[in-house]
């Protein structure tokens, strides 16, 4: 099996993102040199190691309507477009040489659409998030009846860079076929599907001979943790969901307490409603937390962080709305947790009920907490549960497992003999 | 049936074709627009027989002027908006099947938020990354947009069709334009030439304005939408200006509006028109010239009636009307020899193909059908013959309808 190194671009509109983990086990598992553009970046506490040593990172400007801090949303592709030139600017401009092949993620914003101007023959592979259907999904079922015809025709077309990429060269790659089946019939079959991986060195479970600790802050002995894990805390997410199950579990049992890492401003533009306001703040203004000691709201926080919160989990749960699954399920199975997930499509699909996890109607209160209960009063009972999870995360989620599937398509790409679907 | 039509203009592809399908076969037609237009413009039937409705728009919305190319799916998207709320104003009338342009103007992505009828899409053309439309003339000074336009520009081209049943194409070569994926979702139906209206006509007066072309003097036409190079104007002068050094009595007709509708043309020219600035580049007598601006239909047909040699000179794009309409008017044809009008054109049976770029070779061509018109003749009779067996109204619009038909009534998943 050739596992030749490469010298490969990587293009996504914030470091490290989703792609940084990737580009790092990249460099550091398998040689590679990389070149990662962005416009923005987290604090270097978030890079992956291998920042610096063999992974640069290269900062783009963007002009036009991307300079503006908020953009009408007809003109969505024009900030994607002005994100992917300023992109190739820089990239046309420093021409780093030899490139091999591009790897990309606009994540609703730019893209790789204008770099092969620059290297019309390396090949192009983006990372793609999923696809929003007008009416379908999410949170689009509990809008008001009166939500602007604007917002339908905002979905319809929030896709199009995506299309666009493809339509230019770029192998599409998804996490998961939930994913994929969100894309245009005529453009599925493109798709490599596969899960970007998880560092299962990083995420696993705590000794239990060791005390447990969150950030570094101690948890009581024989305290009962439910975590929560989101980028924001949101309704997609299932974030008010959550807190409901909280406020009941906390009642039923008073040793419990629960954890949530993400930023309580809501990022996704999904949610009309509640977009780029405080919705943690709303919620606990609404109803405030009776024993606000018991909640660990530790905000947006990084992988290391994440990985000892879950390592330490008794119960996980992501009542989420029926969207794209987040990666921090398989960051819990790899933990080997007890989930508690939406019983929908895109979760089946990592999680079987009563094997690998619980799945529960998360719109139904009392469906959740029932579960959740069973679970908390006898978790020894539920361990074999986390540990199929866990085994599964080996199996299916491995950055060791599944990256070498992507650089197996980068020896196709390079060698000229990558077949489309 | 009930059939709604959306497009740009008004009446372009859709509004013979639907006064037709009204005449023929009884249908109700409906049409929803953003710009009423004059070339051609709507005849008094058309106004009367098809419920048209005119895009609510404001000034702003309206203010027409070159677009920049990042902003162009914006502009579709607030038309998409205009579009769903002119459906709200077309009262009782429930359509069976929609039938929009798929391009950037003909905004239809919302229409199934309100008619549960399909949408067809008239897929008119998917413009290329390279050695196409805009990007085949590299002769030509490269422009700084020329690399990114193409690699965009299809976004309303593409929602359109990802929202569609289905769609057509006029021609085979535009259905090949389009993405493989699409291919099977796209069906090629041509709409119709009107081979009455464009016919022989020995009689067609010679007379243009204050200017008479006497009898016996060679004519020879251009005819385009702009003067522009994806249609090979500048090429056609440089022609024109040799024909004119080795013939005394031939007169050039152009019809064509001194605009650039595609490409780069502008950014080449600065502020004169393209126009001009081939004239600037290529010395002609201008006395030789008669330069028209967009002419009615009927005075279309009379230029080609008199034209000893009508020259077609595009780039690989979608065919121009002209075209048919000089063949169905029997007017010998020198073309570029590329695919899209080697599709119509069978070169020595029915007209007559060159290499665009080869000024020497298409002047050459162009001197022998001048020197004696008439031995070249057939090639005008068989190419009416081609279109009225293949490209009329008479045979477009029955296979129009029963593709409509067919589609409107398909079961939808």
């Amino acid at each position: 099996m050739a596992q030749d190194p490469y010298h490969i671009v990587c293009i996504e509109p914030r470091f490290p993102g989703r792609l940084g983990a990737i580009a790092d086990w990249l460099v550091r598992r398998r040689g590679y040199r990389c070149w990662f553009y962005c416009n923005a970046f987290d604090p270097q506490a978030f890079w992956p190691p291998s920042a610096g040593a063999g992974l640069d990172v290269i900062k783009f400007e963007v002009g036009g309507v991307a300079s503006e801090p908020q953009v009408y949303w007809t003109r969505n592709l024009e900030r994607g477009l002005c994100y992917a030139y300023g992109c190739w600017e820089v990239l046309d401009g420093r021409r780093p040489r030899p490139v091999d092949v591009v790897l990309g993620r606009s994540a609703g914003l730019g893209s790789t659409l204008f770099a092969p101007i620059t290297y019309p023959a390396a090949g192009v592979v983006n990372f793609m998030d999923g696809y929003l259907k007008p009416r379908e999904h999410d949170i689009t079922s509990e809008l008001d009846k009166n939500t602007s015809v604007n917002y339908y025709a905002w979905r319809a077309a929030a896709g199009t860079m995506d299309l666009l990429d493809m339509e230019n060269g770029a192998i599409p790659w998804t996490a998961t076929r939930y994913q994929r089946d969100s894309y245009p019939a005529e453009y599925r079959d493109d798709f490599e599907v596969f899960f970007d991986g998880v560092d299962v060195r990083q995420f696993r479970r705590a000794r239990p001979e060791r005390p447990r600790m969150i950030a570094r802050r101690m948890i009581p002995q024989d305290a009962k943790v439910v975590t929560f894990v989101a980028r924001s805390l949101d309704r997609v997410r299932g974030f008010d969901r959550f807190l409901r199950l909280a406020r009941r579990l906390e009642v039923e049992f008073p040793e419990a307490i629960f954890v949530v890492a993400g930023a309580p401003i809501v990022l996704r533009g999904l949610d009309l409603q509640f977009y780029a306001t405080n919705y943690l703040e709303r919620l606990i203004k609404e109803s405030p937390l009776s024993d606000p000691s018991r909640y660990w709201f530790l905000g947006y926080v990084d992988r290391a962080t994440i990985a000892e919160m879950l390592g330490v989990s008794d119960l996980h749960v992501a009542p989420g709305r029926t969207f794209f699954p987040p990666r921090s399920i398989a960051e819990a199975m790899s933990s080997e947790c007890l989930i508690l997930a939406s019983d929908d499509e895109p979760t089946r699909e990592l999680i079987t009920n009563d094997v690998t996890g619980l799945l529960a109607d998360s719109a139904d209160p009392d469906a959740l907490f029932e579960r959740a209960r069973a679970a908390l009063r006898d978790l020894a009972a539920y361990r074999p549960l986390a540990g199929g999870a866990g085994e599964i995360a080996r199996v299916r989620y491995d950055q060791d497992v599944v990256l070498p599937k992507l650089a197996r398509i980068f020896d196709r790409l390079v060698e000229g003999d990558y077949a489309r679907r | 049936m009930n059939i709604l039509f959306i497009h740009q203009a008004f009446p372009a592809q859709f509004g013979g074709l639907g006064l037709e399908l009204k005449r023929r076969h009884g249908w109700n037609v409906a049409y929803i627009y953003e710009e009423m237009t004059t070339c051609p413009a709507p005849t008094p039937e058309i106004l009367n027989e098809i419920q048209h409705k005119c895009l609510d728009l404001t000034p702003d919305q309206r203010e027409r002027g070159p677009m920049p190319w990042p902003q162009i799916q914006g502009r579709f998207l607030e038309l998409c908006v205009a579009v769903r709320r002119a459906l709200d104003d077309l009262g009782d009338f429930r359509p069976d099947l929609i039938v929009a342009h798929g391009g950037r103007g003909a905004p239809s992505i919302l229409v199934e938020e309100v008619f549960k009828a399909p949408l067809l899409i008239y897929c008119e053309y998917y413009f290329a990354k390279a050695h196409k439309d805009i990007s085949y003339r590299i002769d030509l000074p490269k422009t700084e947009p020329a690399e990114f336009f193409p690699r965009c520009i299809n976004g309303p081209t593409i929602l359109s069709l990802v929202h569609s049943a289905g769609g057509y194409s006029a021609t085979h070569w535009q259905k090949s334009t389009f993405p493989q994926r699409f291919q099977p979702k796209i069906e090629v139906h041509f709409d119709g030439v009107d081979a009455e209206l464009y016919k022989p006509n020995p009689n067609a007066p010679r007379v243009f304005g204050d200017k008479t072309i006497p009898p016996g003097v060679r004519v020879v036409t251009f005819v385009s939408r702009g003067l522009e190079s994806i249609r090979g104007f500048d090429i056609f002068l440089k022609v024109a200006r040799n024909i004119s050094l080795r013939r005394q009595d031939v007169v050039f007709l152009v019809v064509g509006a001194e605009h650039v509708f595609y490409g780069w043309d502008q950014l080449r020219s600065g502020a004169m028109s393209f126009r001009d600035y081939c004239l600037q580049h290529v010395q002609v007598d201008l006395s030789r010239f008669i330069f028209m601006n967009h002419v009615p239909p009927e005075f279309l047909a009379n230029v080609f009636a008199i034209s000893d040699l009508h020259l077609y000179l595009t780039a690989p794009f979608v065919l121009s009307w002209s075209l048919l309409n000089a063949m169905s008017t029997e007017t010998t044809i020198l073309a570029s020899d590329v695919d899209p009008v080697r599709e119509v054109i069978e070169p020595g049976v029915d007209g007559l193909l060159e290499p665009l770029f080869d000024v020497d070779r298409l002047t050459e061509r162009a001197l022998e059908v001048l020197e004696d018109p008439a031995a070249f003749r057939p090639l005008g009779i068989a190419a009416r013959r081609k279109i009225l067996e293949k490209y009329s109204l008479n045979v477009a619009v029955p296979d129009l309808r029963d593709y409509f038909e067919r589609m409107a009534n398909q079961p939808r998943l």
